[in-house]
């Protein structure tokens, strides 16, 4: 159609909309125009004035219903439709105020909860990587033969990798896993989260900065030159206050000293989807700053580069495999000592991609709580569509009067599912207010960590998308059985059914409602039970020590400059004189905490001990500790001795191994006295002194590793952990050990201050359960509320329904306590079927949670006692009280009704 | 919208076209028009004219105006646009075709 058609037709159209009540007049006066010289007409062949008119009308098949037809031959109808249906909409939901807030706020509930956990699976699983074209961008992992697979990679072989995929790879970026290093400016020091990279970085991810530049591509290829820092910008802004000045400013990182050269744009966090990367320098730098090995760009056995490719465009991740697999064929002929993978594989994404066994995990936790918090949603459908069906009934007679007007049937169900909608539409208005603030307290989460950990839950455009699609599905849910209802037109079943008796067929319907919404409710509360008591499981578990009255205070005295002879001098008299400090049982020194961020393992030569063809070299975790460490976090040793003042580098060196390490690699044998060495130093045999208990150190849950002490003396870490075991009160025991450090140097920062039982709440300790719980606890209370209003609402509106025969019951001589007795026992029939569904369906989801829950089975008979108990009181209560009032209807009232 | 059942859909569009083609008039004047002409072999209902005139007007094939008649009073009349004139020209054109083509099946003797 040629613009002259819109011409004359968009006129009218817009006519049509803004002046609808001008355009309807005239349609009135037309027809009756019309009407008026017709009956003149027949008049005149001879007919008596009122036959006339009636010929008249009854050409005109119905002035009302012509009208209607003539206004549906204007196209733009549908919208002044929906504007009238709308008003009309709005009108009726002010009208029964009670009904509107229980329906909004149920769907509020519903969609709140669904946006709330969508926005987090959101930040977990959807988001791309803050680069420029995401879809592009892939990470790399290979599967070393006989070990789990890996996104580490050593500097040469990532130089290797990157040189032979060109065809499919336009560039690649490698970086050091981020670290935690001391930033020092203007003598203020504070950790910063930071990452090595290539100097290609910022060209693979495509960003350019806020200020000042990036990396050069001559920076970072001698390793320890080119101390050029760029920083994040919330760094920036927010912990070296937004200077807009920074660039050519110069700090220093672990005592070293850097110039700025950048800031990345706003919104960058880095590639790591929780973390927040603080600041970058060339990766040649780890060198330096870190305790990286000297020789770590040329040595293939070392390393832990994580590699970000870049691929060609047009270029699909699928097209990178088979040269990949070339590649790890290659380097692995070439170095068989070194390299033995059994694949070398793109992942789309990230770094955290790369990690195939972690990523399974999150999706599936992901999809897990999509479906309970989808359970959630229908609950609250259930309920809105039976608060709709039981308003439906009552509106028969508008419905009948509608019809009569002219209005389709079509026009009707039309008008009831915009009804619907506009309600769904309030409901996800409320929804969103749900679930912003859900999700700021989901993001108000303390991780007990220095580290910047930003589990960033927002809501962007894709959790609207998700909030708006599940009101509009909702609303379409809802509204569709009485909007059919009405389509169907036959309103003669409506009405008989409103009269005398209920049919059995809507008594069923009834009871099916409720045994699906009794079910839901079950399964809920189910799957919170289990992780509650998962939770209580895991808090109550033996770990092996003793977290009580033990502070940490965590240190980098890198950070202040300080190489290892004075470091070791700073910490023996703060030791020295912490240990006199009032209330001080004991001080100490750790590298590591448990269930802490840091963690360090090696591989052993063990004297005596053939490792078995087929199986890995011994590996073991570690922890350099100070004397005293077994007494503060109170590890009994089993035998042996405790490590010494006196054990030091000039001294043999010793070790106290776990329970554990004794039986794996000294099986039947006394280990006190033997021998083994680490990889990273075989020069120095270390013999064992002492046996502890075995504790619980990276993980609460699964079985002991072998683990290992060593003092810390012997062997140097950076940070460290202050330990005070101390009958003081918390916060004057902090401040007493904060002032003893800074009266000790004044310069050292602080990093994390906190009891040894806060310092459990880590993503590798208790804070994931504990989430876990919270979650499904405030899903399992929603789900047994709704549950409850929607049996409530169902057994009430049967028991109003059924007042009639109640009636005639109690006049034939029923007593009131068997009329409360059958409803009560429908009411159990009915809770009991809910109950079991809904135990059986939990049977099946709480499998799905095997993996998420700790020291708890899936299928824990207290849990399912507890939840059937208590769904069966909440249940019969809601039935209790419509059966109450059904009950005290006087025979003659219930008679008379109608 | 229901249609007279005796009439080729379609086909009341193009008649109407070709009542205002001759002249602008009024609806009540179409019906008259309809039944004087076609010799009450098409029934067009009222009901039927009007949602029908409606929906023309709204193609923009033709206008609507309000005059007064010749009866003194203000009613509204028709009248072709160049638009409509163009679609007319092209529904002739097809049912001509139309029924030239039917008439020859029509004509086939039987063997």
């Amino acid at each position: 159609m040629g613009p002259e058609h819109w011409l004359y037709t968009i006129p009218l159209r817009l006519r049509s909309l803004f002046r609808w009540a001008q355009a309807d007049q005239e349609l009135d006066d037309e027809l009756r125009d019309h009407l008026e010289r017709k009956t003149q007409e027949y008049v005149a062949q001879g007919m008596t004035q009122e036959e006339a008119h009636r010929r008249a009308r009854l050409d005109l098949e119905g002035i009302e219903q012509t009208k209607e037809k003539c206004r549906d031959a204007r196209r733009v109808n549908w919208i002044q439709d929906f504007m009238q249906d709308l008003r009309y909409g709005l009108r009726m939901l002010r009208k029964s105020p009670g009904f509107t807030a229980a329906a909004i706020l149920t769907l509020a509930l519903g969609i709140g909860a669904n946006s709330a956990i969508f926005s987090m699976v959101n930040a977990l699983v959807l988001r791309p990587l803050p680069v420029d074209t995401p879809n592009e961008v892939a990470s790399l992992a290979s599967q070393p033969h006989g070990f789990g697979s890996s996104n580490g990679f050593s500097y040469p072989d990532f130089e290797d990798i990157r040189d032979q995929t060109t065809s499919v790879f336009r560039d690649m970026t490698g970086m050091q896993p981020s670290h935690m290093d001391g930033f020092s400016m203007n003598d203020q020091s504070q950790p910063i989260w930071m990452s090595y990279v290539t100097t290609n970085f910022f060209q693979v991810i495509g960003i350019s900065p806020a200020l000042g530049t990036f990396f050069q591509p001559s920076d970072g290829r001698i390793d320890g030159s080119d101390p050029v820092l760029v920083l994040s910008y919330t760094f920036w802004k927010n912990h070296v206050g937004g200077d807009p000045n920074i660039v050519g400013r110069s700090a220093s990182i672990n005592g070293r000293s850097v110039t700025i050269i950048g800031v990345t744009p706003e919104g960058f966090g880095g590639v790591y989807s929780i973390m927040d990367t603080q600041g970058y320098l060339p990766v040649g730098m780890a060198t330096a700053t870190l305790d990286s090995p000297k020789d770590f760009l040329t040595n293939r056995r070392v390393g832990n580069i994580e590699i970000l490719g870049r691929l060609k465009p047009g270029m699909k991740v699928g097209q990178a495999q088979p040269i990949l697999a070339i590649v790890a064929r290659r380097l692995s002929a070439q170095y068989p000592e070194i390299h033995k993978w059994d694949w070398l594989q793109a992942f789309p994404g990230g770094p955290l991609n790369a990690a195939p066994q972690d990523a399974a995990v999150i999706e599936s936790m992901a999809a897990f709580f999509l479906l309970l918090v989808g359970l959630v949603l229908v609950l609250a459908c259930m309920n809105v569509a039976n608060l709709l069906l039981v308003r439906a009934a009552a509106r028969q007679g508008e419905m009948a009067v509608r019809a009569a007007f002219g209005a389709g049937r079509g026009r009707l169900a039309r008008q009831l599912l915009t009804e619907s909608l506009l309600l769904a539409a309030l409901g996800c208005g409320g929804g969103i207010v749900v679930g912003v603030a859900a999700s700021r307290s989901v993001n108000s989460i303390n991780f007990a960590s220095a580290i910047p950990v930003v589990f960033n839950v927002t809501f962007d455009w894709r959790v609207l998308a998700y909030a708006v699609g599940a009101a509009l599905l909702t609303g379409v849910l809802v509204g569709v059985t009485p909007a059919v209802r009405a389509a169907r037109g036959n309103l003669n079943p409506l009405l008989h059914e409103s009269s005398r008796t209920a049919t059995g067929r809507r008594q069923r319907a009834r009871s099916v409602l409720v045994v699906a919404e009794l079910s839901g409710s079950m399964m809920l509360l189910i799957i919170a039970g289990l992780f509650v008591r998962s939770l209580q499981s895991v808090e109550h578990s033996d770990l092996g020590f003793d977290p009580d009255h033990v502070l940490n205070l965590t240190i980098s005295p890198t950070d202040a400059g300080y190489d290892e002879p004075q470091a070791s001098q700073f910490l023996k008299e703060f030791l020295q004189r912490a240990r006199v400090l009032p209330g001080v049982e004991s001080a100490s020194l750790a590298a590591t905490i448990p269930m802490g961020y840091y963690n360090y393992g090696d591989e052993l030569k063990i004297e005596g001990y053939e490792t078995p063809p087929g199986q890995q070299q011994p590996i073991a975790g570690y922890n350099a500790v100070s004397a005293e460490y077994f007494r503060s976090v109170r590890i009994p040793l089993i035998r042996g001795r405790d490590f010494l003042d006196s054990d030091d580098r000039t001294s043999q060196y010793v070790a106290v191994v776990n329970e554990e390490m004794a039986r794996r690699y000294w099986p039947n044998q006394d280990p006190i006295g033997r021998h083994f060495t680490t990889r990273n130093d075989s020069t120095h045999p270390i013999q064992v002194i002492g046996i502890a208990k075995n504790s619980r150190t990276q993980h609460l849950t699964g079985s002991f590793r072998p683990f290992f002490y060593r003092p810390f003396a012997q062997h140097y870490l950076t940070p460290v952990t202050l330990q005070l075991r101390t009958a003081l009160p918390e916060a004057t025991a902090f401040h007493q050990a904060v002032d003893l450090i800074h009266s000790l140097a004044p310069a050292m920062p602080v990093f994390d201050v906190q009891t040894m039982t806060q310092a459990l709440d880590t993503l590798n300790g208790l804070l994931l359960y504990k989430v876990g719980a919270a979650l499904t606890a405030s899903l399992g209370t929603l789900g047994l509320l709704l549950g409850l209003v929607g049996v409530y609402g169902v057994v009430s509106y049967a028991a109003t329904q059924r007042t009639h025969e109640i009636g005639i019951r109690m006049a034939l001589g029923a007593a009131r306590s068997s009329v409360l007795k059958m409803i009560l026992r429908q009411g159990l029939i009915v809770t009991a079927t809910g109950v079991l569904v809904g135990a059986l369906l939990a049977g099946a989801i709480g499998r799905l949670a095997r993996d998420l829950l700790a020291g708890v089975s899936p299928m824990d008979p207290l849990t399912y006692a507890c939840a059937s108990g208590l769904l069966a009181a909440v249940s019969l209560l809601a039935c209790y009280i419509p059966a109450r009032r059904a009950m005290r209807v006087d025979p003659m009232v219930a008679l008379r009704y109608e | 919208m229901s249609k007279p059942s005796d009439l080729v859909q379609g086909t009341l569009d193009m008649l109407l076209l070709k009542f205002l083609a001759l002249e602008p008039m009024n609806g009540f004047a179409v019906s008259q028009r309809l039944k004087q002409v076609s010799g009450d072999v098409l029934q067009v209902s009222d009901g039927s004219l009007y949602p029908a005139l409606h929906k023309l007007e709204q193609e923009g094939w033709i206008t609507a105006e309000w005059k007064t008649s010749e009866y003194g009073r203000r009613a509204k009349y028709y009248s072709l646009t160049r638009l409509g004139r163009r679609q007319l020209e092209k529904e002739a054109d097809n049912w001509g075709r139309l029924s030239s083509a039917i008439s020859r099946v029509i004509k086939l003797k039987e063997a």
